[in-house]
């Protein structure tokens, strides 16, 4: 059915999620120097926003139940069936919610990022990292346990807003989710390399000085957190609603906090194209992985299944030891062209130098 | 106190449990000079520093900047008025470019993400204060190094990108912690120098610490010695060099 295979858009779906979600984490753990260690938490959000709103909207508006009992098990795939039937019948509904969706995931992900940025100016280092760790457990494991928003263990269907493509509605929405990655990417480049990003690399290099030179580094973390949760938020609302469904246990902290520290280390740390790079081959090798996990199966000492949580953990530690920095380093950042900077350099006598 | 002066301290006392580091010190420099405060290694010179900065809390005392009552206030809030430290153990932003370092010292709209996102907004400031930072750096010597990390300077050219960074800044008086510590004496000297032309040329006032009097003390326009917490003795440079207690402090009874 679909025009390129199935591999290929398997590993462009995660590319683009991953890549939205690890910029997210870069900018607060690469620039900002913030020990983001709860980056579930407004993945999550996300998740919860498409899971839990977008139904009962259009539940209410169409006249089927829209409280508790939509994320029942026994309504709710009956629901989202006859949601899914007007959708397809009408693309502009279907982008409507799907924007309206995005829009909602990034607010109250901005929100979560509010909330947790109340502990992190207090807190700092360890203690903050495992605080918004704990923070970000603690909403997987209400959604898990508490049905009437998601489902709980049995998990929600969400309504299709790509269905109006007709077949190829798995390519159509990869290559949305891919291009709302790259404008995310366009995005968070604007921002790390503006005064705001400066702001932030500078607070992360020194604390001290950076009060000293008049900023509030209470706000700057606000700002970082803010920001990076809703980007997150967002892809986590793209991919539930790319996967059709959201059940609270696929949000762990293994696969949506460590993963992008790992992504983002194997890319190089405080550098977005460097992000890229870590992302793309992290996800063609574990897509290589699960496919091919069969065929390793008798050359493993044990379950294939643990294969890719191998191989990530061993690329954790082989990054932390052997290449800290990550493939692409930072490098310094230039707010405007350099050439224009060197104009501007130029323009103005110098006088002798003093050595080191 | 008169408007001659941009720092007053009124009997400052600072107490680190039973020592008492800074004891009942007044001192008041005068706008547009380079003010030296001296005295051996202990003296209490840094703490009283931190004090006048907010860095620490005054036990006693006032401190006055601008005419203005800065006891109570944060180290912000005090460089928001001009009054800027630089550290004795210079604290660049390491990963940072030396142009970034000046840049990181002035404020920007540009640093709220909502604007960041529209270049237009900030633009036009950032090259004005790519200008401004340039021409700061080329008046302490670091104008070449504008794209080097700044982890890659060396001592002497950390503490005078610390200098331009506080100038960028607005400073109007800058307290400079041991300018030439660990720097050689041709180098010293050079420093010393810049820093009595950016006085001149950028109307500020400096408040100089050191302990090496041979070669800072010609730099001075007024110097105070500290010994033990106090105020020794204070006056110009030639009439401080002679008095019998600077010589017992520095060379012993």
């Amino acid at each position: 059915m679909e025009v390129i295979p199935p591999i290929v858009l398997y590993i462009l779906v995660d590319f683009s999620v991953y890549l939205i979600i690890t910029l997210s984490l870069n900018m607060e753990a690469g620039y900002a120097g913030l020990p983001q260690f709860g980056r579930v938490l407004s993945v999550i959000t996300g998740a919860l926003v498409a899971g839990a709103i977008p139904g009962r909207i259009l539940a209410l508006l169409y006249g089927y139940p829209h409280g508790a009992e939509y994320a029942s098990y026994e309504f709710n795939y009956r629901i989202v069936n006859e949601l899914n039937i007007i959708l397809e019948q009408s693309p502009l509904l279907s982008i409507g919610v799907f924007l309206l969706t995005l829009i909602m995931a990034m607010m109250l992900g901005a929100a979560v990022g509010y909330v947790t940025s109340r502990p992190a100016i207090r807190l700092k280092e360890a203690y903050l990292g495992i605080t918004l760790l704990a923070m970000g457990d603690v909403v997987m494991l209400i959604s898990l346990y508490y049905s009437p928003i998601i489902g709980g263990t049995t998990g929600v269907m969400v309504p299709d807003p790509f269905r109006w493509v007709g077949p190829y509605r798995f390519t159509a929405a990869t290559l949305v989710l891919l291009t709302l990655s790259i404008v995310v990417l366009i995005v968070v480049e604007r921002l790390t390399k503006s005064p705001f990003g400066r702001a932030l690399r500078a607070m992360r290099d020194s604390e001290v000085a950076i009060t000293v030179y008049g900023r509030d580094i209470a706000r700057l973390r606000t700002y970082a957190l803010i920001v990076g949760a809703s980007i997150a938020a967002l892809g986590g609302a793209l991919y539930t609603f790319y996967t059709g469904g959201c059940i609270a246990s696929t949000y762990t902290r293994l696969t949506w906090t460590f993963w992008p520290w790992a992504f983002m280390m194997l890319g190089g740390t405080g550098n977005n194209v460097g992000v890229v790079l870590g992302v793309l081959l992290f996800v063609i090798v574990k897509t290589f992985i699960v496919t091919y996990r069969g065929v390793l199966a008798p050359y493993v000492p044990f379950d294939p299944v643990w294969l890719e949580y191998t191989f990530v953990g061993m690329a954790i530690i082989l990054i932390a030891m052997f290449r800290p920095q990550g493939i692409i380093p930072e490098r310094p950042i230039f707010t405007i062209a350099r050439k224009k900077i060197e104009r501007i350099f130029t323009t103005l006598e110098t006088p002798e130098e003093i050595r080191a | 106190m008169s408007n001659d002066y941009i720092l007053v301290t009124k009997e400052v006392t600072k107490r680190f449990g039973g020592l008492t580091a800074v004891d009942s010190v007044s001192i008041a420099v005068r706008r547009n000079t380079v003010t030296m405060l001296m005295g051996p290694n202990g003296a209490g010179k840094t703490t009283l520093v931190n004090v006048c900065t907010g860095v620490y809390k005054a036990d006693e005392g006032r401190v006055l900047f601008d005419n203005e009552d800065i006891t109570e206030l944060p180290p912000y809030e005090i460089y928001r008025l001009g009054f800027v430290r630089t550290f004795q153990i210079p604290v660049p932003f390491q990963s940072l470019t030396v142009l970034e370092n000046v840049l990181a010292s002035m404020k920007s709209d540009g640093e709220n993400p909502l604007i960041a996102i529209a270049k237009s907004r900030w633009i036009k400031h950032e090259e004005g204060a790519i200008r401004k930072a340039f021409n700061m750096l080329s008046k302490v010597g670091l104008s070449k190094f504008w794209d080097l990390p700044a982890y890659k300077l060396g001592a002497a050219q950390l503490k005078m990108l610390e200098v331009a960074r506080a100038l960028a800044a607005g400073a109007k008086l800058i307290a400079l912690d041991e300018p030439i510590g660990g720097v050689d004496p041709v180098y010293a000297n050079r420093i010393l120098s810049y820093v009595r032309s950016l006085k001149d040329e950028f109307d500020a006032s400096f408040l100089l610490i050191e302990h090496r009097i041979d070669i800072a003390l010609p730099y001075a326009d007024y110097v105070y010695v500290m010994d033990k917490g106090k105020i020794v003795t204070e006056g110009r440079p030639s009439e401080v060099i002679k008095n019998p207690k600077v010589i017992e402090i520095y060379i012993g009874e």
